[in-house]
Formats: C-alpha cells, sequence, structure tokens
C-alpha cells in the first residue's frame, strides 16, 4: 500500500500530462459515458467513476482505482464520442496507465504479463502482430475452422499478390533502416525504460535483438559504401 | 427495415396519413385520443404532411448539427495548422490536384479532401497479419481503375505500423513516440516518390488501419497545439534525418481507405460492378477509432442514414444495390479492447456475441456484416465458434466492405479477396451472391501449387516495395 504522499504524487503526475486539460472539461454526474461504455457492462468499471474521482481529486480512490478498474477500459472511445462536456475518460485512462508504469505498480505489472508476446513483437518489428502468431494453438477458442484452407503458412502468405505481405514472422515486410530509425524513437522517447520498469526479463530479450539489429545494419551500411 | 429516413419528424401528422398503425408509439390512431407520449389532451393538428412538414421546418433546421454555430465550441485544428505553416513552424504535405482530390463534408459540415490518386498505402499489422484481403482488394480495385504503380500508389517497406495498438493496450508508449512514430511515416509518404523519379509530395498518405487514422489525428491536433511537444519530437526527426528543410512535416488530411472507397464507391458500382447484390442483407459495423476519436472529422452525408451517423460502409453498400438493415446495437464498439484481445478474451468474445453478432443475427437476419477496421474483422469473424458452449449456436459472415464490393466487382474470393483467413461462414454469402465457393477453392488450390514452384501472381511489380 503506497503513502499518502505517493498516492498523491501520482495524482500530481496524472495531473501534470499536457493532455489532461484536454481530456477533462467538467462532469454533470450524466453518466452517458458509462451507459454507453462496453466495459461497464462487463466489470467493475464505470467512466464517470474515472472522472469523478479526477475532478474531485480523491487520491486514494484514484490509486485504487488504478488498481485494476483502468485496466478494463477497451479504449474504444465511445464514451467520449459521447460526453458533453468534451471530456475523454477513455484518454483519462491512457494517462493514468502511463502514470502507473511510471510508478512500477504491481497492478500493471501483473496485467501487463501476458501480453508481452505483443510487446516483443511491437518494439523489435514494428508490427503488433503477424501470421506465425494467430495459429490454432495460441487461439483454441477460435475453433478448428479458424482458416479455410489448409495449408503450409509459407506458401499460402506466399499467395498474397502483395510483395511486402508475403510474410510469416511479421505482418509486412519492414526494412532494416526503417527498424533501426524506430529503435532510436524508442530510445528518445523513455519507450525502453518503460518496459525495463515492467518487465525486466522482456526488456533484456528486446534489448539483445536491437544490438544484433543495428550491427546488421552497420554491416549492411559498410558493404554499401565498398560497393 | 433501412435504416435511412427515419428522422423526416413525420409521426402523427394528421388524419389522412394512410398507416398511422405502423409509425409505433408517439403516432396518432383511429380514435382520435392521443398514445404514449401525448397525453389525453392531444388533440390532432388537421395539417397535411406537406404543411406538418412545412411548419416543424425550422425545429429539424435548429437541431441539424451541420448548420449549427458552434462558436468557439469547436475549432477546426486545420487552421490552426496553416498558421504554423505561415509562421515557418511547420511543413504541410498539401493535396495537389494531381491527387484528384473529392470534396466531402464531416460531422459539423465542414469540408474534407479525399485524394484519390498517388496514394502511398499506409498498412495495418492487423489487417495484414490477419485479414490480408483488405489490402489486396485495395490495391486490386485501384488497377481496375487504371492506376499505374509505382506513379498511382506505392506499397513499399519503409514503414512502420502506428504503434499505437500497443500503445492503448497497454500504456508503454507514450504521446513523445506516438507523434515520432507518426511524423517518421508521414516523412517517408513525403519523399517515397523521389526513388520513383517523382517530386516530394507526390503520394499521399492513405492510412488503412482505423486505430491509426484515430492516432494519427489525435496526436496531430497535440503536435498542433503544443510547440513542447514539436520541440521534442523535432529533435528525434532530426536526428533520423527525417525534416524537411529543419521542419516536420504534417499531412493536410488524415485520410482512411474507407473514405477512398467512400468517394470512388458510384465508380466502383457503375463502372466494375458485375454481380447483383439487391438480395443481400447487409449490416454495418463502423470501427470506433474511425468516427469516435476526432469525432469531427468523419464523414456524415445528409443523404445516407439521414446524416445522423457516419456514411462510411453504409454508403458503399447503398450504392452497390445491398439491403442495408438497421440493428439496435449499431453504435457499440466490437469487443476488441485493444489488450482484451489477447490476454482477456472472455470479455472480447461475450461482448462481441451478444451485442453485436447475436443482434445482427436475430434483429437483422442479416447474410454479412461489414467493417472497416482490423480489430472489428479479427474480433467479430474469429469470435464465433466458442459461442457454443453457450448455447449460442449462430454465425455471421464478417468482411472488410472493400471485400465484400471486390467480390460484387468479379474478384476471386481467395486469389484477391483472401477469405481463407476467415473463421465466419463467408462462403455462405458468397454462394449467395452467385459465386460458387467450391469452384474457387480448387481453383485456388491449384494455384497454390503454382506458388511452389515460384508462380506468384502479383498486383504490383515486386521490386517497387524495395524502391526499384
Amino acid at each position: 500500500m503506497a503513502t499518502y504522499a505517493e498516492m498523491q504524487q501520482i495524482y500530481d503526475d496524472i495531473r501534470g500530462d499536457f493532455r489532461y486539460h484536454h481530456e477533462l472539461n467538467g462532469c454533470l454526474n450524466c453518466g452517458i459515458c458509462t451507459a454507453t461504455c462496453p466495459s461497464a457492462q462487463f466489470y467493475d468499471y464505470s467512466p464517470r467513476e474515472i472522472v469523478q474521482l479526477l475532478w474531485t481529486g480523491n487520491v486514494e480512490q484514484i490509486y485504487d482505482a488504478m488498481q485494476e478498474k483502468i485496466w478494463a477500459c477497451a479504449q474504444c472511445m465511445t464514451c467520449a464520442a459521447r460526453c458533453p462536456f468534451q471530456n475523454s475518460p477513455g484518454g483519462l485512462v491512457a494517462i493514468m496507465r502511463e502514470v502507473a508504469i511510471q510508478h512500477e505498480m504491481q497492478s500493471a505489472k501483473d496485467v501487463l504479463r501476458p501480453f508481452g508476446r505483443v510487446m516483443l513483437k511491437l518494439i523489435t518489428t514494428g508490427n503488433q502482430l503477424s501470421p506465425d502468431m494467430i495459429q490454432p494453438d495460441h487461439f483454441p477458442d477460435w475453433g478448428p475452422n479458424i482458416q479455410k484452407v489448409e495449408g503450409d503458412l509459407r506458401t499460402l502468405r506466399k499467395a498474397i499478390p502483395m510483395k511486402t505481405l508475403q510474410t510469416t514472422d511479421t505482418a509486412w515486410e519492414v526494412s532494416l533502416k526503417t527498424s533501426v530509425e524506430m529503435y532510436t524513437i524508442w530510445e528518445m522517447t523513455g519507450v525502453l525504460k518503460s518496459l525495463e520498469l515492467m518487465d525486466e526479463n522482456l526488456f533484456d530479450v528486446i534489448e539483445d535483438f536491437i544490438d544484433e539489429k543495428r550491427e546488421e545494419y552497420d554491416e549492411w551500411l559498410e558493404e554499401q559504401e565498398e560497393d | 427495415m433501412k435504416p435511412t429516413d427515419q428522422n423526416t419528424g413525420d409521426a402523427g401528422i394528421g388524419p389522412r396519413d394512410p398507416d398511422p398503425g405502423a409509425k409505433g408509439p408517439g403516432a396518432a390512431h383511429g380514435s382520435g385520443q392521443g398514445v404514449a407520449g401525448h397525453g389525453a389532451a392531444f388533440r390532432e393538428s388537421g395539417l397535411s404532411r406537406e404543411e406538418a412538414r412545412a411548419a416543424t421546418d425550422w425545429v429539424r433546421k435548429r437541431v441539424d448539427r451541420r448548420n449549427a454555430d458552434l462558436g468557439e465550441r469547436m475549432e477546426d485544428v486545420r487552421d490552426h495548422m496553416y498558421e504554423l505553416e505561415k509562421e515557418g513552424k511547420i511543413l504541410i504535405h498539401r493535396i495537389r490536384d494531381e491527387h484528384e482530390p473529392v470534396t466531402v463534408k464531416t460531422l459539423f459540415g465542414w469540408d474534407k479532401q479525399i485524394p484519390t490518386r498517388q496514394l502511398w498505402h499506409h498498412k495495418s499489422c492487423g489487417q495484414c497479419g490477419n485479414i490480408p484481403g483488405y489490402p489486396t482488394s485495395l490495391l486490386w480495385f485501384m488497377n481496375q481503375f487504371g492506376y499505374e504503380p509505382g506513379r498511382d500508389y506505392l506499397d513499399e517497406t519503409d514503414q512502420t505500423s502506428c504503434t499505437a495498438w500497443n500503445y492503448h493496450g497497454s500504456g508503454i508508449g507514450n504521446v513523445e513516440s506516438l507523434a515520432a512514430v507518426f511524423l517518421r511515416n508521414f516523412h517517408q509518404a513525403y519523399v517515397s516518390g523521389q526513388r520513383h523519379g517523382h517530386d516530394a509530395g507526390h503520394f499521399y498518405p492513405l492510412v488503412h488501419c482505423g486505430t491509426s487514422f484515430g492516432n494519427y489525428k489525435e496526436i496531430r491536433k497535440y503536435l498542433i497545439e503544443s510547440p513542447q511537444l514539436r520541440e521534442k519530437v523535432t529533435k528525434i526527426l532530426d536526428k533520423l534525418g527525417r525534416l524537411v528543410d529543419g521542419k516536420i512535416v504534417l499531412p493536410e488530411e488524415v485520410v482512411h481507405y474507407s473514405e477512398w472507397v467512400h468517394v470512388m464507391r458510384q465508380r466502383i458500382a457503375s463502372e466494375l460492378q458485375k454481380i447483383d447484390v439487391s438480395h443481400i442483407r447487409a449490416t454495418a459495423h463502423v470501427a470506433c477509432h474511425y468516427y469516435k476519436m476526432i469525432h469531427e472529422d468523419a464523414i456524415y452525408d445528409g443523404d445516407i442514414l439521414g446524416g445522423n451517423r457516419t456514411a462510411i460502409i453504409t454508403s458503399l453498400a447503398q450504392a452497390l444495390g445491398a439491403q442495408v438493415i438497421d440493428y439496435s446495437t449499431w453504435y457499440d464498439c466490437c469487443g476488441f479492447g485493444f489488450r482484451h484481445i489477447i490476454s482477456e478474451r472472455e470479455f472480447t468474445r461475450s461482448f462481441t456475441m451478444n451485442r453485436k453478432i447475436r443482434v445482427a443475427r436475430e434483429e437483422a437476419n442479416a447474410d454479412v456484416m461489414l467493417a472497416n477496421d482490423t480489430g472489428c474483422v479479427t474480433t467479430m469473424d474469429k469470435n464465433q465458434w466458442i459461442g457454443k458452449a453457450h448455447q449460442q449456436d449462430f454465425q455471421v459472415p464478417i468482411m472488410a466492405e472493400v471485400q465484400f464490393a471486390a467480390l460484387a466487382c468479379g474478384a476471386d474470393p481467395f486469389k484477391i479477396v483472401q477469405l481463407q483467413w476467415h473463421a465466419s461462414p463467408c462462403e455462405e454469402v458468397v454462394e449467395k451472391m452467385g459465386i460458387s465457393w467450391s469452384q474457387a477453392k480448387k481453383n485456388f488450390q491449384a494455384y497454390l501449387k503454382e506458388v511452389e514452384q515460384g508462380n506468384i501472381e502479383y498486383l504490383y511489380k515486386p521490386e517497387l516495395a524495395y524502391g526499384g
């Protein structure tokens, strides 16, 4: 359990985000956001409650909501489209999630652990998912009819008439130069640091991968110069 | 029931109404007494339909958001963008005549230009990884219109996803990273033509993914409004060599592929359609991130759904002549949830089965659900089989509107529309359209033997993907 001062700091960090005043303009408690919220139908979650907690500055309950509730939001932004005050409860949740990570909240670590496979794919390749991730073994609940023609994945992907899509481990072929530029973005914007706070093992794997790709790119550049 | 023309305000307007019972609560009935909503004091006005319409015109005008004076409550961020360019702080990737733009109206009646030619395909990781029939159908249409790859469109390897799926799912990432990824990709779109003998700005980015579309518009707004954010990302883009004359490049419009389909729909129907789809009952699911993020930028059309819902998808289905069937959960999201579809799938599948598939099946008796985004098709397509575990034994074929249009225009269900990757019963709607699924499948299986031998058919010369 965090101290009151720590909870206050978390609230201050949420309010300190420059988007905060875009996303929160007032609240009449009308509840339109919750009435239209998909997550409110299945979770103990209400966007109206999130807005109210932030609007009234209830630091203890904000901290409590950050344990679990903010992770229920589906980020569809129906709430934002509906709010008569032009609030974006979904946008506020996004800020709260970022702050939960910055503060290394255990709840964030627990929630995000099963999402590691997607983060690994995204941060190393620039694609969120790939054909080899969407196989029956990974999604048994999608049923035996997950695709309508049986065959080797590589051959089926080769049968897509766009050259860039004939891949199995990325959604499309991303050039090496593009990947290396993206790694620079991750470093300069603190994304890798956030990842390290959440999952040190995953961070190590990703760092090794990035180092290898950079070496590969440097070698390619040297070859170009020699030519 | 077609969802169009439901906002005419005709309920209970006079005794000459031929079928008052069809109007539901609030309508007058034969006794002359009011029903629910009016109370016992209600009396017929005795006005004709035309007189009643004229008498209430002012109400319709007053509530039409496209005529409303928004004052300072809603600013068009593009005005600030043009000011920044004048001040020399940014460069705008302009839509030029050579992009052959079509002007459409958005939510508040603002103009938006949709370029139709010289397009840089900004792919979607979810579509390319899981539903490749989206981009292949789109490029197929461009070829059918005689577009020349490398001049009229470009599909290349120098792009990443917007990375917003991860951001919305995990909170790892931030505004700066999203902005830098956005500007890097759009800078590449701006300069991409130069390797093919064209000038800068030749190719205009066409964003395939709904979340990328929403995210990029949101980030563009932040970049325009925040000098601090611009300063931070300018340093990053400088390090990457991704500035033009020391400036970041922002797009004049952020354009979604379904907007291209929307403005091309009449040409698709009149020049390319080969199959009558008037017996097909279609429902529409528009991606939340298409019209709920930066909602003022989504396309609305007074002739489509009365201008009360975004025109996207419905406009195409109507142009093709399909029956567009309304259903009560039209506005609901699909249940994708970004993180949920990966690691809390019980939410995703429960929501999509109860709020979308069941309703499309039971209320609309839909032959097909048409969508315009990655996560929506994946969610609704893949999560139907598991419903059997809860006695939810109903299914609806799911595909993108551009795939449906390609089928109606004679594209191969496997080679081009790539329906082999779908789990929902797409074969049923294909057969209902009069296309032999079994023959098409047989042909495709024979083609796979050719693919194994290296005899692959492409929509464009493969070297173009690498700048060749």
